[in-house]
């Protein structure tokens, strides 16, 4: 227990030193937030036009799609955030920046993790706070219960973990090749986009791939499911929407192994 | 137990695939590699005990940073075994990071856009020191190191002495037992040098820190190293002190003898208006002349150095004799072009396996 | 010096050809939201089978022209000038005999011309085999297409060009640039196909440049426009090429004093 408060301290000096950094030039943080900010809404109030001339989408109405959004855009805002270090992977071993890691008396993937903290990626965040609102007002009104707001929060949060194990796995793979970092933004931001419209639209091949092996459905879908009092996909039973922190904790676990093993072969390798 | 770095046979090799060129090329590179096997280091065996300053030179490719790298555990050997401070680096990694420090001449471990005291504030998280240990340390190597000066100013803006010296604090502040330092005295300037290297002899006598130096500056080598490694062609070719270096690799010895005006105008001259002296015995050349002087270089093998005097004194009337040693630089680049140790290496072998 | 150009162009073209599979994964980064459009535009059709004169066939080719077409018009994320700028070499670019826009245009359109048949081309083909749309077969649309996407192209180029000089003046280039292109990108229906938007918005859009980019060709490609109104987008793209071209033309001259001035 001891152990898991000192590396969490050591993490809130790394993260705060980072902003205190970024913050020895307020202008450009606040024009770098404010833009991202205006990037995003604007995506978001495009996304509504649909409603415009379509009544609904598969069934859903605005405000429920717009909450869908919503949901989607903050679990992926957070794990932009905090896995930033993550993302740039490819630059710090193109940088051969990685032994630097290997020589601290930390965890490599602790050290990785929780460098390259960039306060700009709090627009996207605001965004999905936001666009939250605007959901509420679009439907006029949710009927909230306290296990409600429990399932939202860490439904978000377990959809962060998940975004953050497809980027950890593509940081992995980077201890191959740094070609791929293509192909992990694909999985990143074609998953967010994916997870912004009621996943019963695709094919049902790509519902199962989002249900059960990319498990990012369970956060964003389901919890919206749950919040809107619809029924789950594919006909699940409604605790599924339960089981968001055990779907991401497996994917994640998955993910971490699979560091570990690129970091064995760059240490036989030397890349 | 008590030898801090202990190397048994280290081998690293490496395999190279072979990139063919264009999409099939590619396809085919992942079907049926054409590998090749590299290797970089091979049987290396090294001993070093506690509180030593040992040097490691070598020419670029040698394989020095693949064995400092196989020490901190940032590579895992390929055969052989390395245990430091009784840890194995590769699996004992973190362990390992907490005793020893490493500072790279040419990229820092502190943290760029950030004031220096800051970076030296966060390491003791890092490295999880007690605050009073850590407040002692910095408060002594701030005064060391003269670090006042420059503390508040972010890393970036620093010039290589200064962070050269940031970075050497920041790999002390943990009191490691162990110390690697790649290049540090590279593109300084000659008093930056010497403080770098007063600060270098002042923590390895005071403290007892073990030092693994590697370099190509000559001078730090000779004046901080007792015993100094050569490393070529990933195999380990010497490991002894500086003035061994010179008597078995010396080669030629310099004489400079001042001659009196009334023996100068005896003797014969060249072109250039400089004395030439004729008829010098095997082994012995004239080097240069600026009168008074002549700079004859000697075999060490042909003619030792009281004969070689005893002959000029009886011919000519001298003023002066001095005896100039090679510079360990030229010794060491004779040692790498010409192959000396490596033949030496390879005759030994030849013995050893008829 | 033309002959200058079309070297710059061909050389330009030619580079890209390297970026295999850097172009290959790009390739399927389109094919990605190709598709998830194409599930929302099945999905919202359910619905209406009309909307603003666009069957869900016509939308399904409007969503995959615009990903086919994006990297020939406008690249997101294209920061080549504005990194010249920020390290200096732009200076000894200035001081080269050449004209310093048509030098950048010719390299653009160079790479445009490589995306045309590198990624524009085999995009839509992959879209046809997923969802089965098929494509217009009137040839008179495919000669008005032809004619249409090279001004939308160029009209990129200029904008593209435009916001990578401001880096001279503004430090935040780099925001400001992905703003102006994602605003470029709604209005020309990267995001949502104009012909959806309401009639308000929608008449905004028809006067801003950004529609000539992908929304026009895109409406010709799909027979959406008769004689007279084809015409009339024709003339208005021209002319916001014209106007663009010349805008771009006075900031770049803008800059090139400055340069001169401070001496870089």
């Amino acid at each position: 227990m001891n152990a898991i408060m000192s590396d969490l301290r050591l993490y809130r000096r790394l993260i705060l030193m980072q902003v205190r950094a970024q913050l020895q030039y307020k202008i450009n943080v606040v024009i770098d937030i404010l833009g991202y900010l205006a990037v995003t809404i604007l995506e978001f109030l495009s996304m509504l036009i649909y409603f415009v001339p379509f009544p609904t989408m598969f069934g859903w109405r605005i405000g429920e799609v717009a909450m869908l959004a919503a949901v989607a855009s903050f679990s992926f805002g957070l794990a932009e955030l905090f896995g930033a270090g993550i993302d740039v992977f490819d630059e710090t071993i193109r940088r051969g920046d990685f032994d630097r890691v290997l020589l601290r008396p930390v965890g490599a993937l602790f050290l990785v993790a929780s460098s390259e903290f960039r306060l700009r990626r709090l627009g996207r965040l605001t965004e999905g706070i936001l666009a939250f609102i605007v959901s509420l007002v679009l439907l006029h009104g949710i009927k909230w219960t306290p296990l409600k707001l429990l399932v939202l929060s860490i439904s978000v949060m377990s959809g962060a973990l998940i975004f953050m194990s497809i980027l950890l796995m593509g940081a992995t793979m980077c201890f191959w090749t740094v070609q791929t970092t293509e192909l992990t933004n694909i999985l990143f931001y074609g998953g967010r986009e994916m997870l912004s419209y009621p996943i019963t639209i695709y094919h049902q091949v790509l519902q199962r791939i989002l249900l059960f092996v990319i498990p990012l459905a369970f956060g964003a879908y389901l919890p919206t499911c749950y919040l809107l009092d619809r029924a789950l996909p594919l006909g699940l039973p409604g605790w599924v929407v339960f089981l968001a922190p055990a779907a991401a904790l497996a994917f994640a676990s998955i993910a971490v192994r699979l560091w570990s093993f690129g970091v064995r072969r760059y240490q036989s390798t030397g890349s | 137990m008590d030898a801090t770095i202990k190397a048994e046979s280290l081998s690293k090799s490496f395999r190279i695939a072979r990139r063919r060129p264009g999409l099939i090329g590619g396809l085919r590179s992942v079907v049926d590699p054409q590998v090749r096997i590299v290797e970089a280091v091979h049987d290396l065996s090294l001993r070093i005990e506690r509180g030593e300053m040992i040097g490691l030179i070598g020419p670029n490719g040698a394989g020095k940073s693949t064995t400092i790298k196989m020490l901190t555990g940032i590579l895992v050997p390929t055969g052989g075994q390395v245990s430091v401070a009784g840890l194995n680096p590769t699996r004992q990694r973190r362990e390992l990071a907490q005793r020893v420090g490493v500072v790279f001449g040419q990229r820092s471990q502190l943290w760029w856009d950030l004031p220096l005291i800051d970076s030296l504030r966060l390491l003791r998280y890092l490295y999880r020191v007690p605050a009073e240990r850590h407040a002692a340390n910095l408060k002594r190597l701030r005064a060391l190191l003269a670090l006042d000066e420059f503390i508040d100013t972010p890393v970036r803006q620093l010039s290589l002495g200064q962070r050269m010296r940031g970075d050497l604090a920041a790999a002390l502040l943990h009191d490691p037992e162990l110390l690697y330092l790649d290049e540090p005295t590279i593109g300084l300037d000659v008093v930056a040098k010497a403080r770098i290297r007063e600060f270098l002899r002042a923590i390895n006598a005071e403290q007892g820190v073990t030092v693994l130096l590697t370099t190509h500056d000559m001078d730090d080598i000779e004046m901080l190293c007792q015993r100094t490694l050569i490393i070529d062609h990933g195999r380990k070719l010497y490991d002894g002190t500086v003035a061994d270096i010179r008597v078995r690799f010396g080669g030629e010895r310099t004489l400079i003898a001042e001659f009196s005006p009334s023996a100068l105008a005896a003797l014969p001259y060249d072109d250039g208006g400089q004395p030439l002296l004729t008829e010098l015995p095997a082994g012995v050349r004239q080097a240069r002349a600026e009168i008074p002087r002549i700079w004859l270089s000697f075999e060490r093998g042909a003619i030792p150095a009281h004969e070689l005097v005893a002959w000029l004194g009886a011919r000519y009337q001298l003023r002066d004799v001095t005896f100039q040693e090679p510079e360990i630089e030229d010794v060491i680049r004779r040692i790498y072009e010409e192959g000396l140790l490596l033949r030496e290496h390879e005759a030994s072998l030849m013995i050893n396996h008829p | 010096m033309l002959r200058f150009y079309v070297e710059v162009a061909q050389t330009a073209f030619r580079r890209q050809l390297i970026y295999r599979w850097a172009n290959l994964a790009g390739m399927l980064a389109n094919i990605v939201f190709g598709m998830i459009f194409s599930y929302v535009m099945i999905a919202l059709f359910q619905v209406r089978s009309i909307a603003g004169g666009y069957d869900l066939r016509d939308a399904l080719r409007y969503v995959w022209l615009v990903q086919s077409m994006v990297m020939i018009v406008l690249t997101f994320g294209w920061y080549d000038l504005m990194l010249t700028i920020r390290s200096g070499e732009v200076v000894s670019d200035l001081s080269k005999p050449c004209d310093f826009y048509w030098y950048w245009f010719s390299r653009e359109i160079g790479r445009s011309g490589y995306y045309l048949l590198y990624r524009g081309l085999p995009t839509y083909l992959v879209g046809m085999l997923l969802f089965g749309f098929g494509a217009p077969l009137d040839w008179r649309l495919w000669l008005a297409f032809a004619c249409s996407l090279p001004i939308g192209a160029m009209i990129g180029i200029a904008y593209r060009v435009l916001f990578n000089i401001a880096a001279f003046w503004i430090v935040e280039a780099r925001a400001f640039g992905t703003l102006a292109t994602v605003i470029a990108l709604i209005f020309t229906g990267n995001y949502v196909p104009l012909p959806f938007f309401p009639a308000w918005l929608r008449a905004i859009a028809d006067w801003l440049p950004f529609s000539g980019l992908m929304n026009v060709p895109a409406q010709i490609f799909l027979g959406k426009l008769a004689g007279g109104e084809m015409l009339l987008e024709f003339l208005r793209q021209l002319a916001w090429l014209l106007v663009m071209t010349l805008l771009v033309r006075f900031v770049a001259a803008r800059a090139t004093r400055r340069v001169v001035v401070q001496g870089g």
